[in-house]
């Protein structure tokens, strides 16, 4: 659906004349059925990514298209939904308003427009602030606002930037409630997201990026069994864990609390020995997740 | 979901927001200056101008100002508020949302000479002073002023202060022009600048050249704005 091909976009400075360059050298392709996750640390090209393929800035190398065609001609004709980092909206306009509006300008036929902009005020949980006005909303309840007309037009393509941020616990989850709803066959789904756990809950595969390059892909099929994480275990009683995991430790002034590095293949063997010898599993949990660690080595940081 | 494509179907939300703002306040205005002139003309041995003189006192200093209402900072606050992001993800095409909004603040520019003229009947019952060549000044002062601030929002949020300040500029070079002759320089920038002092209403309609010049002049305009807006692109930086 989304092809991106050697694209490069670098700023330079109105006085300094200093370049930088905010993409180099990007390729990659998605499609219908994918849920897409980007992420980078700040500055990575992650924002300059997604506001070239809205074709809201002009590459300076390389080619962005959506179904062959150039990516801002197929926006126009077929719309995108699309949650800003930052949540920018007419201070003055009331919340059921604001998604009317947003409903009509995505196409949403007259008839059906009041009751879907109802149905989407209700589904993000905004009813209580239907009298408010988008300035007098909180951060948490304006992403809301934000995410509501992204997805009232629904889209086949939808991009969601930071689509968490501001959000309290309770609506992180039921966010990942609506992106889970919100899969289809035919529908691409891009997230950009610093919260790597969200990523990789919900994405299919996540590209990293960092200094404007596309670093790693890292998707569920690369998985691979001799991958080498950093576990925690917690076993009732004195166990000794480094007799059958090579290289566990014991952590100092935590009973039965032992870190170790293996892959997931040696963990069940030293995890089955341990259990056949008696010993009793409190807790097993990788210290940091697949993706985290496929970040940290591919930002080397 | 079948959608509606139409190329007019934000247009009731666009007719709502300039009915909000610069109709209503222009029609608060022009009632408000025909209670004024009522009010006046009961004072004993008021001299009271008749409606053509008065449409015409009245237009001659609000029609900038009202252009400047009509058409300031709709695309460039879009723009630089990062409004069009949320609008142009949407399936339409900026230089069509902002020429249907420039259209309908034209014609709220246009409904000034009406409030009043409507406003002068009620209050003296002597007519309206209305003519088309009231109209045809409004309309082709809204295509210039209007036409700058449209080109001048491709590039800023301050269109209206740019054009205010070419507006300014302009009248007072067809001022000095008038008592001396302009060097090189100031002739070639009157030559160049938008021909504001061609049009206004109570002095004569431009025929012939004059016409076509005002009339290509607004059209390229407002033309030029378009085609930017379409293949400028509208961001700035990532998140500009």
């Amino acid at each position: 659906m989304i092809q991106f091909e050697g694209v490069a976009k670098s700023y330079t400075g109105l006085i300094s004349r200093k370049r930088v360059d905010a993409l180099t050298d990007f390729s990659i392709e998605m499609s219908r059925g994918e849920v897409v996750g980007i992420a980078g640390p700040n500055g990575a090209g992650k924002s300059t990514m997604i506001s070239l393929m809205m074709g809201f800035l002009q590459p300076n190398a390389g080619r962005i298209t959506i179904d062959g065609k150039p990516a801002r001609q197929w926006i126009e004709g077929n719309g995108v939904g699309y949650l800003t980092e930052l949540v920018n909206l007419p201070a003055g306009w009331k919340v059921p308003a604001t998604l009317q509006r947003m409903a009509a300008l995505s196409g949403v036929p007259s008839a059906e427009i009041a009751a879907r902009s109802a149905t989407m005020l209700t589904r993000l949980g905004l009813d209580e602030h239907a009298a408010k006005s988008v300035k007098q909303l909180s951060k948490g309840n304006l992403q809301r606002v934000g995410l509501g007309q992204a997805l009232v037009g629904d889209f086949e393509l939808v991009v969601l930037d930071e689509p968490t941020h501001g959000l309290d616990p309770l609506w992180t989850q039921r966010f990942r409630d609506v992106v889970t709803e919100l899969r289809r066959p035919d529908r691409l789904i891009i997230i950009a997201s610093h919260n790597l756990d969200e990523l990789e809950t919900l994405a299919d595969r996540v590209a990293i990026l960092d200094h404007g390059r596309l670093q790693r892909v890292v998707t569920h099929q690369t998985e691979e069994r001799s991958e080498q994480l950093a576990w925690r275990l917690v076993l009732e009683g004195s166990v000794d864990v480094a007799a059958v995991i090579p290289g566990a430790t014991a952590v100092a002034g935590r009973e039965g609390t032992w870190r170790c590095v293996a892959s997931r293949r040696e963990l069940s063997q030293g995890l089955g020995a341990l259990l056949a010898g008696g010993a009793v599993l409190v807790e097993c949990v990788p210290e940091e997740g697949r993706l985290e660690s496929a970040f940290r080595a591919a930002v080397q940081r | 979901m079948n959608r509606d494509l139409s190329k007019l179907r934000y247009l009731r939300y666009h007719a709502l927001d300039v009915a909000k703002a610069p109709l209503l306040i222009f029609a608060l205005v022009a009632a408000g200056l025909c209670v004024v002139l009522w009010r006046f003309s009961l004072k004993e041995n008021a001299v009271v101008p008749g409606p053509d003189v008065f449409l015409s006192m009245t237009l001659a200093v609000v029609l900038t100002v009202a252009c400047l209402m009509a058409s300031g900072g709709v695309a460039g606050n879009d723009i630089a508020r990062g409004y069009y992001r949320s609008w142009f993800s949407k399936p339409m095409a900026p230089w069509w949302f902002y020429f249907q909004r420039w259209v309908l603040g034209g014609l709220a520019v246009l409904c000034i000479p009406a409030f009043l003229g409507i406003g002068l009947q009620l209050a003296f019952g002597k007519g309206t002073g209305l003519t088309s060549d009231v109209f045809a000044q409004t309309a082709l002062v809204y295509l210039l002023v209007g036409g700058t601030v449209l080109l001048a929002s491709v590039f800023t949020a301050r269109d209206w202060l740019i054009t205010f300040f070419l507006t300014f500029l302009q009248a007072q070079l067809e001022n000095v022009s008038r008592v001396i002759e302009l060097p090189a320089a100031a002739e070639w920038m009157h030559r160049v600048l938008p021909p504001y002092q061609m049009v206004g209403v109570g002095s004569p309609l431009p025929e012939g050249q004059k016409l076509t010049h005002v009339i290509l002049y607004g059209v390229a305009m407002v033309v030029i704005a378009l085609v930017l807006f379409e293949k400028k692109p509208l961001g700035s930086g990532g998140r500009a």
